[in-house]
């Protein structure tokens, strides 16, 4: 690993750090992430497997971060050490969304609709690859600040979605930005919970809070439920019979526009598409790019 | 393929794959009196005494792993061959091919497995050799792990088709490399998501 020279540590995830560096040869500068081989037991950690086999498939979408290369190296001790360069990118939604909060402003609505629009372009790409990502949040999209270009990244817990496989664990994706029907211990989910996930972060682009800021499942559920309604039956089938089910609180659904002031009509509808409780009634990302929120975008320039 | 489901179809894909395995092996095998070849991380020292066919229940076994997995390992075995014509499936690497391919899909594809020195247990190697053969592996499939629908369904029926045509597989030799040609003739128009396309396949 001598062709990098470490320039800062920019970040420390499960398995390792993330440093920025620049490549001797080219004077390049990339996001060099660490991965540790330590457990000795566990070998190639899975969200390092899945990952790199995964944005090798979905690096060639401007808005998924693209991985460079993957390297081996032998760190101090002489254990092996796996080293994925990505581009790098300066920011990212989460730093973004507080370096508003902390001067006060409102993100222009303009630059809100920019995001949503690459945020749906990247989703739909990686679903129509039969890729769920299963933890978009906006700690994991990374931005250009200057250009306000999006990317989707931390693609370790995503997988691929269409072969037929024990049942997937539920216990995944942070918490604020989980789909209902996740939280309810749904284990036959699919691309929706992504779709749930890109509803709660336009709102938090908006209003600069976390649409949903739950600290337990429970009270993720009833943050849900005070907004929307407690879902039943009716209004989604086959609800009651999750295992997580319960007989909760009734709520009457409030409207979007009380807890996400400041988006117009139309953004109010394409949010409230993506915050439908029955997964299947949920509006894909493909069909979110077509909605007419989107219509003074500049979609070729994205 | 919800058949994979049903045992008797599971013992029926083990006992195909091993003997699939085996003529590949074994052909290999003469191949590499002819030309010698690159020694890899996979190559033992002695051709193990296990056959293939128990080798492969044995890991069925114990890893308890999706029935699919057992398909994307044999997919994996076919891209490494693929990407790594130098490196044929012979009698001595094919059963440390084998357990890495059956432990890196199921670590893929399955959110609840065994880690690697439980494989490294069932396949009666060292942990410590069972990381390395992992690391090679997957640099030697250029870590594309990702299998399609469309490919998982297309190794699938020919799977099953292979499987209904020869219950009893036959390890007559014509027939054999009569039969390899096939598989290779097959192989190649499978390369929708592969790059190489290259004419050294499984048994060449």
């Amino acid at each position: 690993m001598d062709a990098f020279e470490k320039l800062e540590k920019v970040g420390e995830g499960t398995y390792g750090k993330v440093y920025r560096a620049r490549e001797k040869a080219t004077g390049k500068i990339v996001a060099l992430k660490k991965t540790r081989l330590h457990e000795d037991d566990e070998g190639v950690p899975p969200t390092t497997l899945r990952e790199v086999s995964i944005l090798r498939m979905l690096s060639r979408d401007p808005h998924v971060v693209r991985l460079l290369d993957v390297k081996q190296g032998q760190n101090k001790e002489g254990k092996t050490v796996l080293y994925l360069v990505f581009e790098y990118m300066d920011t990212d939604l989460k730093k973004f969304i507080r370096s508003f909060r902390q001067t006060g402003e409102i993100i222009p609505a303009k630059t809100v609709k920019s995001l949503m629009y690459q945020l749906c372009k990247g989703v739909a790409f990686c679903h129509g690859h039969g890729i769920l990502h299963r933890d978009l949040k906006p700690h994991n999209l990374l931005m250009d600040r200057k250009t306000s270009m999006l990317k989707i990244a931390d693609l370790g817990l995503a997988r691929a979605f269409t072969l037929p496989i024990k049942k997937y664990t539920h216990e995944i994706l942070t918490l604020w930005y989980r789909a209902p029907e996740v939280l309810l211990g749904s284990t036959h989910y699919s691309t929706a919970v992504d779709m749930w996930s890109v509803g709660c972060i336009f709102a938090e682009l908006v209003t600069k809070q976390a649409l949903f800021p739950g600290d337990s499942e429970l009270q993720q559920l009833l943050h849900i439920f005070r907004l929307l309604g407690t879902p039943n039956e009716e209004i989604w089938p086959g609800v009651s019979a999750l295992v997580n089910w319960h007989e909760y609180p009734q709520w009457n659904p409030q409207s979007l526009s009380s807890a996400v002031p400041n988006l117009d009509e139309n953004g109010l509808d394409l949010l409230s598409q993506m915050l439908q409780y029955e997964p299947s009634k949920r509006i894909s990302a493909k069909k979110a790019m077509e909605h007419p929120y989107f219509d003074d975008v500049d979609k070729n320039r994205l | 393929m919800a058949e994979l489901e049903n045992p008797n179809v599971m013992t029926n894909l083990i006992t195909f794959l091993s003997s699939l395995l085996q003529r590949v092996a074994e052909s290999n095998d003469i191949n590499c009196r002819l030309q010698p070849q690159k020694i890899s991380a996979f190559h033992g020292l002695a051709r193990p005494s296990i056959s293939i066919q128990n080798y492969l229940e044995r890991i069925f076994k114990y890893a308890n792993c999706s029935p699919s997995c057992f398909i994307v390992a044999y997919v994996y075995l076919d891209r490494f061959a693929q990407r790594q014509p130098s490196l044929p499936i012979n009698s001595f690497n094919v059963h440390r091919l084998l357990i890495t391919s059956v432990m890196v899909a199921a670590k893929f594809m399955d959110d609840m497995y065994y880690n690697n020195a439980y494989y490294a247990k069932v396949g009666g190697i060292s942990t410590t050799e069972m990381n390395f053969l992992e690391v090679d592996f997957l640099f030697g499939l250029g870590f594309r792990l990702n299998v399609t629908p469309n490919t998982f369904h297309t190794y699938c029926s020919y799977l099953q088709r292979e499987m209904m045509l020869q219950p009893q597989p036959s390890l007559n030799i014509a027939e054999s490399s009569l039969n390899i040609g096939r598989f290779l003739k097959l192989h190649l128009c499978f390369n929708e998501d592969e790059t190489s396309h290259q004419q050294q396949q499984l048994a060449v």
